[in-house]
């Protein structure tokens, strides 16, 4: 039930709308109690001969006009009452998404995409059912509940309410029992579910298998029996819930038996009417409603309960890296990164220590070094996707602290390791930065990233869908599409995170020739993995193990035995290999 | 759509006995709930209104009503179990057919289809059916026969007034067709709206990196939120429609019914010759109430049957895909030679990935093929597994083309011991054996072949250690090793090795090495090697290059000259500097 008082700043929100739905219940709640009513009064004037034209007219004008009134009523409630809990669901999950618009690259490793898909679909739509149909079995529940037992007892005969109720309290506890069953056979057949699930998966991935050992009759067996025992499991379900209907009508039907029994009783007694015993059986069929609503609600604000606990932990927490900084200028592209020691949690071995590097304005770094090294681990550094006290990190001599996260990535255009593609036009997908950008300005950073023919040879060009509903696209021309990309912001530092790896070499040579004369005296901090990739650097870094082992231009390193040296010959060898010589 | 309903229809009239049996329940059922109301108007009407007391009749009445109570909820139960059953078959059979089917299409299908959108047809899609039967088709033949037996006992009661309430019935189908027609659409459109929100968000979660170091969150936020209030307001829509049209459509109706009933039985008390019996009315507005229960839990089930016959679309697409025919005249390979002759391979049509490949095997040959990732060997043995069908080209297992042998011989005659061995859940014995039926002392035969024997027996529970998901408690040697056994267990004549990945221990490579030797002579050994050292002696190396073979010869042949082969192997006498880092690289091909 917490969950309501956890929601009470939606409902105070949205009082208008629950305040109309209730009105609407309320008026609901009394119109259809009028009908039984007129019907007993039709009835004993009919068999006390007292009818007239003019009273029938009337008392069918009434039962006309109270369903009218009816109709509107819940028309307007549904809508104000399903509408509004549609609202919260919209709310929580735009809070959700701007929540994770915050959130430093570590919260969704850390989470999991499943995981957070699941928080803010499956668990929006359980709070939606709490906000919407559980408030409507609580209040509207309870309130026909009273409102029968009030007009059974009052207007017509407490003593027969209580001799036609006998059978409800015997029905509960019968209803109550099947729930406990349910429940538990309901599991079951989830968990069988899940199991023919995990069959279908693993005889997929093992496909190849299954044909090369002639296994398919084997599986067939194997994964008929497990959906053998799935429909068991559910019939085992449809047991129980077949139970429901039955028991229902059963404590309906003996209900009518002794309100007629004790009715009749009553009339020979001469203290009730034929008309009154109608309109009691007739409201008697009102008290249905009441009765599984209880249920249905309970379980309803179980699963509204854990499910917006789930939501509230995740709009609860706070990004780990702040937003504090005031610095709003641009600044000249120099870097000074000083390191101390970095780990990226506080009982590991540390992935950065002791490296200082001092990149000039206009210049272009090289990293390398080994797997693992920490190459990605120092660009993350520099953008602030990661952070740590003892790193010094400066941009124009300003430490990054200082500039808002905004103004920062303002300055830096990052080409990721694994590039990601959005689902929309290629066009989109390169001005993704820069949404304002003409159609020039893309293609001619297309064509500095050697994608623009690629680009054209697509059935729709430029305006090629990519992504999930699109085409799919190569690892290098994904790649090449993010450099464009990163190239459209005309950023003063373009860092390239092994960015050229799915490219072959002749193609990053020419990326890279172009890349040079368009970047003349922008900053440009390439890491990677083939060599060939930073020949031209004005300073090379290799790290190993989070240390700077190496240090210098191309042929300096060359000219010292060392990792450099043995890497540029493994690589060349590799080359040939690679093509075939 | 009508055909995919017909189809599923007919999947349930294979239970004929059960239908009737549920049939005849139903309609016992019925007729006890019907009677109700009518022995109650018979006490109001013969004892109560005229006060006779004639309590043997009573009696009479009371027993009646109890039995027809019992009886009625009995069959009622008794019913849903049956309809219940069918559906849940049904499910059932055509679960089995799809995934039967399914393991039978060609491998070429598994390329271009995603696998996870594979298994929700198998079971997603399947349990939409089961709604179909369950809460759709069952609901709406008990609902009809509650509704025709509760018009049946109408008529008995004034025929005049049943056609009253029987005017209820064309306006309710009416206003089903109408709700059908205004809410599909915006039905879809919430569907729609809906899969475009966790589109987005799915998208939003995966490159938030990217929107980030873009500075594009406020766009990206934007762009959702008009998406989702997209979805809220065809939500509204739907609302709106159903508040009009559903239950309190059917509310509205029923007042309505009610009002014309009260004022026809006025209309005959008022009239001279008219003498209404109370018992009747009582009954009729008991009736009444029935009436309208069932058309409300018919309408309401209208979107699942929409959904379900979608879903059942998908599952009958994909049973009717087609299979590879078996050979008409299967032919017997005469010996355990074979003979690749390709022209030209192609997995899209477009981009050649095998070209001129000519090579012959003698049986009992020891054959090696390597080259570097990309060259072709794969593929090379994906062709003569018959994974793919050759366009341009043949390939011949002891003379006979592979289309002309039949799978089961094939796969009697070829084993492959696969790059990444599939491992089921179950013990190391079972693994080798999977289904053949061979004794305990043939698997240890087989493991001992592997050169896997000695790692079982230290093993606590030997050959009977249970593996964990994906042989998670094996390394990768004995895995492969594992997987070496199983092949083997089934004595093939041509064995085919794949071989995992450069990345094997050099313990691994000795094992392996040493079981292939003892093969060497008993079959043709056909190896696929990213270590040149494990088929260093074979008697003859093949070296793939962009799909051609560009070297051929033995490995002191291959040594002689400067070339491809030699290259690859002074290149594996080094080790890599980029993958020597503190961390294992991650796997990449």
């Amino acid at each position: 039930m917490s969950v309501f008082w956890k929601l009470r700043w939606f409902f105070r929100q949205q009082w208008r709308r629950y305040l109309v739905a209730v009105i609407a219940l309320v008026i609901v709640g009394f119109a259809v109690l009028v009908p039984p009513w007129i019907t007993g009064r039709v009835v004993d004037a009919i068999a006390q001969e007292t009818l007239t034209m003019r009273a029938l007219l009337g008392y069918v004008g009434i039962v006309l006009g109270i369903a009218v009134v009816s109709y509107a009523m819940r028309v307007i409630w549904r809508v104000a009452l399903f509408g509004a809990s549609y609202e919260l669901a919209n709310q929580l999950r735009q809070q959700i998404y701007s929540h994770l618009t915050r959130q430093p690259s570590s919260f969704f490793q850390q989470h999991g995409t499943g995981d957070l898909m699941a928080r803010s679909t499956n668990d929006i739509q359980a709070v939606e059912m709490t906000a919407g149909e559980a408030v409507l079995a609580l209040f509207d529940g309870a309130l026909t509940g009273l409102l029968v037992l009030t007009v059974l007892v009052t207007l017509i005969s407490w003593e027969l309410t209580l001799i036609a109720l006998i059978p409800w309290p015997i029905v509960g506890y019968f209803m109550w029992r099947f729930g406990q069953e349910l429940h538990e056979s309901f599991r079951l057949a989830q968990a069988r579910f899940s199991d023919l699930n995990d069959k279908v998966q693993e005889s997929l991935a093992g496909v190849r298998l299954i044909r090369a050992f002639g296994r398919e009759a084997v599986e067939d067996d194997q994964f008929n029996a497990i959906a053998r025992e799935a429909n068991e499991a559910n019939q085992r379900v449809a047991r129980t819930d077949s139970k429901y209907d039955p028991a229902i009508s059963l404590a309906v039907g003996m209900s009518f038996l002794l309100s007629i029994g004790g009715g009749a009783w009553f009339i020979v007694q001469g203290v009730m009417t034929l008309g009154q015993l109608t309109s009691f059986t007739l409201y008697l069929g009102f008290m249905i409603w009441p009765m599984f609503a209880v249920g249905w609600m309970l379980n309803l604000v179980e699963r509204g309960q854990a499910a917006y606990n789930r939501i509230e932990e995740l709009l609860h927490t706070e990004p780990t890296i702040a937003d504090n900084g005031q610095m709003q200028d641009a600044v000249e592209p120099s870097l000074s990164i000083r390191v101390e020691r970095y780990q990226h949690a506080s009982d590991a071995e540390p992935a950065i220590k002791d490296l200082s590097i001092e990149v000039p304005a206009g210049s272009l770094l090289g990293i390398v070094g080994p797997t693992g090294a920490g190459k990605t681990t120092l660009l993350d550094l520099l953008v602030r996707l990661q952070e740590g006290t003892a790193a010094d990190i400066r941009l124009g001599g300003v430490p990054l602290q200082d500039f808002t996260l905004h103004n920062l990535r303002h300055h830096l255009a990052v080409v990721p390791q694994t590039p990601f593609l959005f689902s929309a036009s290629i066009a989109d997908n390169i001005a993704m930065g820069a949404m304002a950008s003409s159609q020039e300005a893309i293609e001619q950073v297309a064509r500095i990233a050697e994608i623009h023919d690629d680009i054209l040879r697509f059935p729709q060009g430029y305006q090629t869908l990519v992504g999930e509903r699109g085409v799919t696209l190569s690892g290098g021309q994904k790649q090449r599409l993010a450099i464009a990309r990163a190239l459209l912001l005309d950023a003063p530092v373009l860092i390239l995170d092994d960015a050229l790896s799915a490219v072959d070499v002749r193609t990053e040579q020419s990326i890279l020739t172009h890349l040079r004369e368009a970047r003349a005296s922008r900053t440009t901090l390439i890491a990677c993995h083939r060599l060939t990739a930073i020949e031209t650097a004005d300073q090379i870094v290799v790290l190993q193990q989070g240390e700077i082992i190496e240090r210098g231009t191309h042929a300096e390193l060359l000219a010292q035995p060392g990792w450099y040296r043995r890497t540029y010959d493994y690589q060349q060898l590799e080359q040939a290999v690679e093509d075939g010589r | 759509m009508k055909t995919t309903f017909a189809r599923l229809l007919r999947y349930g009239l294979a239970y004929r006995r059960l239908l009737v049996e549920a049939l005849l329940l139903l309609a016992l059922a019925t007729g006890g709930t019907v009677l109700g109301p009518y022995l109650i108007k018979v006490f109001i009407d013969s004892h109560l209104t005229p006060g006779n007391w004639a309590w043997p009749a009573i009696g009479l009445l009371l027993g009646i009503y109890l039995v027809a109570q019992l009886v009625s909820a009995a069959a009622f139960f008794k019913q849903a179990i049956r309809f219940n059953r069918i559906a849940l078959d049904v499910v059932q059979r055509i679960r089995e057919q799809v995934f039967s089917r399914v393991m039978r299409l060609p491998v070429s299908f598994f390329d271009h289809t995603p696998t996870g959108s594979l298994i929700s047809r198998i079971t997603n899609d399947t349990e939409a059916i089961k709604d179909l039967y369950v809460n759709v088709i069952s609901v709406v033949i008990q609902n009809s026969i509650r509704m025709t037996g509760i018009l049946i006992a109408m008529a008995f009661l004034d025929v005049k007034l049943m056609l009253v309430c029987l005017a209820l019935i064309p306006v309710v189908i009416g206003v089903t067709w109408l709700y059908q027609h205004i809410s599909t659409p915006v039905f879809q459109r919430v569907r729609t709206l809906l899969s475009d929100i966790n589109a987005r968000l799915n998208e939003g979660i995966q490159g938030m990196g990217v929107i980030q170091l873009m500075n594009q969150q406020s766009r990206f936020a934007a762009a959702f939120r008009e998406t989702s209030t997209d979805h809220y307001k065809a939500k509204i829509r739907n609302v709106l429609i159903d508040g009009f049209m559903l239950r309190a459509l059917v509310d509205l109706l029923y007042m309505m019914v009610l009002a014309a009933l009260l004022f026809s039985f006025g209309w005959d008390a008022l009239s001279p010759s008219g003498a209404i019996q109370i018992g009747v009315m009582y009954a009729f507005l008991n009736y009444l109430g029935q009436l309208t229960e069932p058309i409300i839990d018919m309408i309401s089930r209208m979107n699942m049957f929409q959904q379900a016959l979608v879903s059942a679309d998908r599952v009958f697409k994909l049973m009717d895909e087609e299979i590879e025919a078996a050979p008409e005249h299967p032919e017997a390979p005469r010996d355990a030679s074979v003979e690749f002759d390709i022209d030209a391979f192609s997995y899209d049509g477009k981009t050649s990935v095998l070209t001129d490949v000519k090579l012959s095997i003698a049986p009992g040959d020891f054959v090696g093929i390597v080259g570097h990732t990309g060259s072709g060997k794969s593929t090379l043995i994906s062709l003569l597994m018959g994974f793919y069908p050759i366009q341009l080209g043949t390939v011949t297992i002891g003379g006979v083309p592979l289309s002309r042998i039949d799978a089961a011989e094939r796969t009697r005659r070829v084993g492959l011991v696969q790059q990444d061995p599939f491992l089921f859940s179950g013990t190391i014995a079972d693994n080798i054996r999977l289904e053949l039926n061979i004794s305990d002392a043939e698997v240890e035969a087989a493991a001992r072949q592997a050169q896997l024997h000695d790692a079982i027996m230290r093993m606590p529970q030997g050959y009977q250690t249970l593996l964990t998901e994906r042989g998670g408690n094996l390394s990768a040697g004995q895995r492969q090793l594992l997987s070496l056994a199983r092949t083997l267990a089934r004595k093939p004549d041509i064995l085919i090795l794949d071989e995992a990945t450069a990345n094997i221990d050099s313990h691994t490579e000795a094992l392996i090495q040493r079981s292939l030797m003892l093969l060497r002579g008993q079959v043709t050994l056909i190896a696929i090697a990213h270590r040149l050292s494990t088929v260093m002696q074979a008697d003859q190396l093949v070296v793939l290059h962009q799909g051609h073979i560009q070297q051929q010869g033995t490995h002191r042949e291959l040594m002689r000259v400067e070339g491809l082969y030699r290259h690859m192997y002074e290149l594996q006498q080094q080790k890599d500097p980029v993958q020597l880092g503190e961390k294992p690289a991650p796997a990449t091909e």
